[in-house]
Order: C-alpha cells, then structure tokens, then sequence
C-alpha cells in the first residue's frame, strides 16, 4: 500500500523532484520554474498550423516554443533554455536529480540559449531534425535575489505510438459533437444577447452627447465633461475638460481623477492612456490623450478621488 | 420486394422536403436582391467614403512638410540610389510607384531581407505611427530607418550627408532650405541634418494619396438619393460583400474611416512566418519609439510647443504582444502578398483566416470566429476589390524626377 501510494505520487507530480515541470491545470498547459509560472505551448507551424502541444510534439521541423508569463518576475529575469538528449533511461519520468546525475551536459545538448532577459512572452524557434525522447531545461534567475529557479520536463519529438490513436480519435468525435452542441448553444445566446441589446435600447437610458453632465454612482459629485473635438469621432486624439462640483454646486479642487474605459462588447479598453491634470480654472480638469479606435458604443470610466470621498461615474458614448 | 422498392416511405417525403427547404434557405440567403440600406448603413457608408477624408494635417514637427521645393528635393532623394552602401537601392526599390509604392514579395528585398513585408506609403500621412509595430512617429522619422538599415540601404548618417554635400544641385537645395551645410564633427549637427533629409523625403510622401475607388462612386452615388439597385457601379456580388464587410464580417471595427484603416495595433493570430518565431509586433514597437531620439518628444522636432498627444499618451502592456498596425484596405490588388510578414499569399487565404479566428500563438487573438459560408467570403472578397483607385497625386510624383538623378526606377533591381 506505502508503495503503491509512493508510485501514484510519482506519476501524478511531476513537479514534485524537480524544481519545477510542465503541468497541466484546467485544460491550460502551464510551466512552473520555482514559483515563476508560465502558459507553455509549442507549434509546429509548418506542418500543423495553430495546433499547440503541450510536452510532446507528433512531427519533426521548425518547433516554436511559447511561455506567455503569468508572473512579472519572469519579465525581469534572465531565462536560459537548454535542450538536451534524454539519456537517462527514465524517459517521461526524468527529473531533476536525473539531469544533475549527467557528467557532460554539453554533449548531449543540441541548443543552448545563454541567460537572457526577455520581457513579456519567451520564444524560441528550434529545428528538430531527429525523432526521439529530450528534456527541455529552463532557468530563472530572480533580478532581485539571484536565486536561480530551474524546470525539467522530458517530452517526445514524433511520437508515433499506436495506443494514442483511439483516444485522439475518440477526443476528436468528442470535440466535433460539443462544437456541434455549442455552435448551437452559441447561437441562442446570440439571440438572448441581441434581444437583450434591443431591450437596453430601449430602456430609459441616453447616450452622451459629447458635452453633457452627470451625478457620480453615489451622489457625492456631479462631472460636466466637454469634448474639445465636436462633434466627437473615431480615430482622432484629443482633450476633454471635466468640470467637477459638489452636490451644492461648489467647484472641487486637488481632486485625483482617473480616466478609462473601452467597449463592454468587444471586451477591449481605449488605445490609449488618457492623463489627467488639474487646470487654473477652480474644480476644471483637462484629459488629454483620449482617442476611439472603433464606432460603436463605448463607456468612460471616471474616478475621482478626494480626501477619503472616492466616488466614480461611467459616461456613455455612442460613436 | 418491387412493392418495397416501389413505395415512397413518410421518411423520404420528410427528408426531400427537408432538403428543398435547405437548399430554396440558402438560394434564398445568396440570391435574394439587395434590400434597401438602412439608415445606419447609409451613415457606415458616410464614415468610409473617401470624400470624407479630412483634409491633411498639418505636421508641425517639419518646417518643410508643405514646402514644395523640400517635395522636389524629397522626390529626388526617394529615387536616388546613391544614398545607399553599394549604389544600387533607393526608397524606390521596395516602394514601387507602379505596385501602389510596395514590392510585390513576401517581405523587402534590399541589401539583405528585410524583416517585415513592405507596406505602401499612400495616406500615411495620416497615420500617428509608421511600421508594422509602430516603431516610428512621424513620416520622417520613418524615412531615416532604412537608410541605416543594414538588410536595406546599408548606409550612414555621414554616407548620406557626404552624398547632399558632393551634388552641387542637392547642397543648394539644401542650404536653401535648411541654411548652412552642418558641422560633420559635432554629432547633434549631423543628427539634424539626417533628420533634415527625412523631412525632404516626408514632403514628397505626404504627396501620395489614394483616390476614390469604385466603391467611393457607388456611396456618393447611393448618399445623393440614387436607385442603389439599378447602377452600373457595384455588382450584386460585391454588393452582398459590402453589407457583410459594415455587417457580419466586422470588418469596420478595425479598417473603419475613409482608409479603413483606424492606425492603431491588434493582435489578429496570424501564423508565424516559415523559419521564423511569431512577431512581437507592438510589444517591442511600443518601447522603440518611446526610445527613438527622432520621435515627437526628441530635438530634432521643429513645433516649438509640440503636442506629442500620441506619444505621450501611448498605452503600453501585455495586451500588445503581437498587434500590429490595422494596415489600409485601399489597393489590396496591388500591395499583395499580405499580413505582417506577407506570409498569406492571396486575399481568399486572409479571409479564410478571419473566419476562423484561431487562438494566437503568443498574446491573444482580438478576432472571433466569423462562420461565414464559402460564397460569402467570394462576395466580401468580390467586395474588397473595388477598394482600388489610382494613387490621388500628380502623376509626375509617381515616377523618378526626369533628369539629373540616377535611378532604378525598373524596380527590378533586388539585390541578393
């Protein structure tokens, strides 16, 4: 039982020898180097387009490796990823230990690229000319401790094993069957969606012209925002002034305000970083730098902050 | 047995039915006539038109931008093949007039291969941001790169300046232009005389702009109260394209105004070119220009009160990992192959992909699946072509200056 539950350990954890793996969690493919985590995917462009892998790639040619960070230390670390030959004998079960217990990593690595800081997105572009069994190596080293983290993961270059035939078939009937049933969910939601458009249409609510006033979600300020470009249009950057009084119509001044917003149907913000700055005139307030990138209908979200009353108020825009 | 063969079953009533029901749905959907445009069409149709274009800006960042005698000494500098390391490229290499100012290959072909595929110049003048990635501000910035590129003109500053000096005709017109010849041992001379040609060269791009299309023809048409459906200016098929493109397709949420085009960066998930890793696009764009010493911000600006808006208020982050600039729709028949590295040999291929919209391999595709049927696709495809019109310019700017100045202007010339 002690070591039937030790081997069941072994296989369920990958990560549990090392410092680190590549492990799937909720369908999301994802490498842990220490406690830096990446989304970890690899293509095959050439011969099997947008398809990703996430260990094991079933052809030979121009591989591209992808590790989206989910952690900003991953942007400031200097990362160096080593590909080696798996010649541990342990195939898919290789771990750090076993990496360590080589002598002469060099003869066995096919592509070694030195510690590099890269912000954002990890790419690399590798040309397997051989089927077999690797392990990728990837190190991390933390720009403010210089603690140096390292994942191991063991995959396969052209696997061709008979066994995952059945079930990639099987996962494939299964895929086209919920797309079948989701297409036609989709569908429907489309529909709630387009009536639901139609029933705020129609609801009693206006849209900004482009110079209008309105009381903030909890009643503390009323803004007055004028668009320095009337009528308001795409592709264009300009300045607003706010205005902002109390409920008893006194100008508010040193208030903090921020500007964003972005369109709730296209789940995108604005193309820009609107600043905002307090003018001469009391409780006026200039933004600069708004632009729309798109017709349709956008919301603006002002923040506005003074001494402990915070308070915000969503403009919106139709374009 | 014949009795079995004979009898029509309820099932094959049902499904013959069901079949002729399908099949009058989908004559239906792709014969039926065009129906009126509705209002809110008619005001798409407004937004795109290319008599709304605005008329050009000023660029106030260069003195010369509207002086004609900086567009002929810009002209001739486009053309002239001195300015590169071995003689033989010119801004006119990549950017062919007779291609809508582009190359027709994958990606430019200079001294070396570039690392983009060549966008036309017609209308930049209106955009904030030049390069796929947006890694230049201002049409003459722009202009300065490839003269320093090693894979294009494979120059220099002091190259480029020794040329202007070593022609008596381009010393005059510069000196005349921008006063006297700079100081090549101080290198904020050097920089602004650099700047000072780009400038010359922006007066002549700002020239370049498109006409109207066909397209343009059937909206002016339709907005003044013309019989949309008995005019010889757009087929029925392009038509069924034209409403999908404002429509179904959404396309105009990115290629909208009179360029349909919006200038600014998304993240579509094209494929990565053959050998190469996906392109960072904006990401990396975005930290050039803020560190360009030629941007808005920089010396070499001419607006003594400069406003910089689009630089100053830049948003940066994760979501431009991969965007790259909404390129123009006007002339797609001329500035093919196309995407970022023109990776996508044909128009049909660039639809294909927006209508399946897959998951991006770095970043996050913006685009969603669009299921639109094969025909539909043909129409928007149908649609898209009658976007071309002659480049709006004086047809003198559209070849190399008559005399004076080498050129190769054949277009022919790659290099290797």
């Amino acid at each position: 039982m002690c070591r039937f539950g030790w081997l069941l350990f072994l296989v369920l954890s990958p990560v549990a020898f090392g410092h680190g793996g590549v492990v799937e969690e909720d369908d999301l493919c994802v490498i842990k180097i220490g406690y830096l985590r990446a989304h970890f995917k690899i293509y095959v462009p050439a011969e099997r387009q947008h398809q990703e892998y996430c260990e094991d790639i079933p052809v030979r040619g121009d591989s591209v490796f992808v590790m989206e960070y989910q952690h900003d230390g991953l942007s400031s670390a200097e990362i160096d990823f080593r590909i080696i030959r798996n010649v541990t004998g342990k195939g898919k079960f290789a771990r750090m230990q076993d990496v360590d217990a080589i002598d002469d990593l060099d003869a066995i690595t096919i592509r070694y690229e030195p510690p590099t800081v890269v912000p954002d997105v990890y790419t690399l572009l590798q040309p397997f000319e051989e089927d077999g069994e690797y392990i990728g190596i990837i190190s991390a080293r933390n720009s403010d401790t210089q603690v140096v983290y390292t994942a191991v993961f063991p995959f396969e270059v052209g696997y061709t094993g008979l066994g995952v035939w059945p079930w990639i078939i099987a996962a494939l009937f299964a895929l086209q069957l919920s797309y079948w049933f989701m297409s036609r969910r989709a569908r429907q939601s489309t529909n709630t969606l387009a009536l639901l458009a139609v029933a705020a249409l129609l609801a009693p609510y206006s849209i900004a012209k482009a110079e209008e006033s309105w009381v903030s979600d909890s009643g503390y300020f009323t803004v007055t925002f004028r668009s320095e470009l009337q009528p308001l249009a795409i592709n264009r950057i300009h300045s607003w002034v706010l205005h902002v009084e109390d409920r008893d119509g006194n100008p508010i001044t040193d208030a903090e305000i921020t500007v964003n917003g972005g369109m709730p149907e296209h789940n995108h913000g604005l193309p820009t970083a609107p600043q905002v700055n307090e003018t001469s005139k009391a409780g006026d307030y200039k933004v600069e730098g708004m632009r729309f990138h798109m017709r349709g209908y956008w919301e603006i979200r002002i923040q506005i902050d003074v001494g402990d009353q915070r308070d915000s108020v969503m403009v919106p825009l139709d374009l | 047995m014949t009795s079995a063969k004979q009898r029509i079953r309820p099932w094959m009533v049902f499904a013959i039915a069901a079949i002729t029901l399908l099949l009058a749905y989908e004559g239906w959907l792709r014969f039926a006539p065009p129906v009126d445009w509705s209002d809110e069409e008619l005001s798409q149709f407004a937004s795109l038109w290319i008599g709304n274009l605005p008329s050009l800006p000023p660029d106030t960042s260069n003195a010369v931008a509207d002086n004609p005698a900086a567009a002929a000494f810009g002209h001739q500098l486009f053309f002239d093949a001195r300015l590169s390391a071995n003689g033989m490229i010119s801004c006119s290499t990549c950017h062919q007039p007779v291609r809508h100012f582009t190359d027709g290959l994958p990606k430019g072909v200079a001294l070396g291969e570039s690392k983009r595929n060549t966008p036309s110049i017609v209308g930049t003048a209106y955009s904030p941001w030049l390069y796929w990635d947006g890694r230049k501000d201002s049409q003459w910035a722009q202009a300065l790169a490839p003269l320093e590129d090693p894979n294009e003109h494979g120059s220099s500053r002091l190259h480029v300046l020794s040329i202007i000096a070593s022609v008596s005709d381009y010393r005059k017109t510069y000196q005349a232009l921008f006063g006297a010849a700079p100081n090549l041992e101080v290198q904020e001379e050097v920089d602004r005389a650099f700047a000072n040609i780009g400038k010359s060269i922006a007066a002549y791009e700002r020239l370049l702009l498109p006409g109207e299309a066909r397209f343009d023809q059937y909206v002016e048409h339709v907005l003044d109260g013309g019989d949309h459906l008995h005019q010889e200016l757009l087929s029925k098929e392009e038509i069924r394209g034209l409403r999908l493109f404002i429509g179904e397709a959404r396309c105009t949420e990115c290629h909208n105004g009179p360029l349909l085009t919006n200038n600014e960066f998304h993240n579509t998930g094209p494929l990565s070119a053959p050998g190469e890793l996906p392109d960072r696009g904006r990401i990396d764009g975005v930290r050039d220009v803020l560190a360009d010493p030629f941007n808005c911000l920089g010396l070499f600006n001419d607006d003594p009160e400069p406003s910089c808006a689009e630089l100053r208020y830049v948003r940066t982050g994760v979501e431009l990992i991969a965007a790259t600039r909404t390129p123009s729709l006007r002339n797609l028949k001329n500035t093919a192959p196309f995407q970022r590295k023109g990776q996508t040999a044909t128009l049909a291929a660039v639809l294909a992909h927006y209508n399946k919209a897959p998951l991006a391999m770095i970043g996050h595709n913006e685009a969603t699946e669009l299921n639109l049927r094969g025909w539909e696709l043909r129409a928007l495809e149908a649609f898209l072509n009658t976007l071309g019109a002659a480049i709006a310019a004086d047809e003198k700017w559209l070849h190399a200056p008559e005399k004076g100045v080498r050129s190769d202007s054949d277009g022919e010339n790659h290099g290797d």
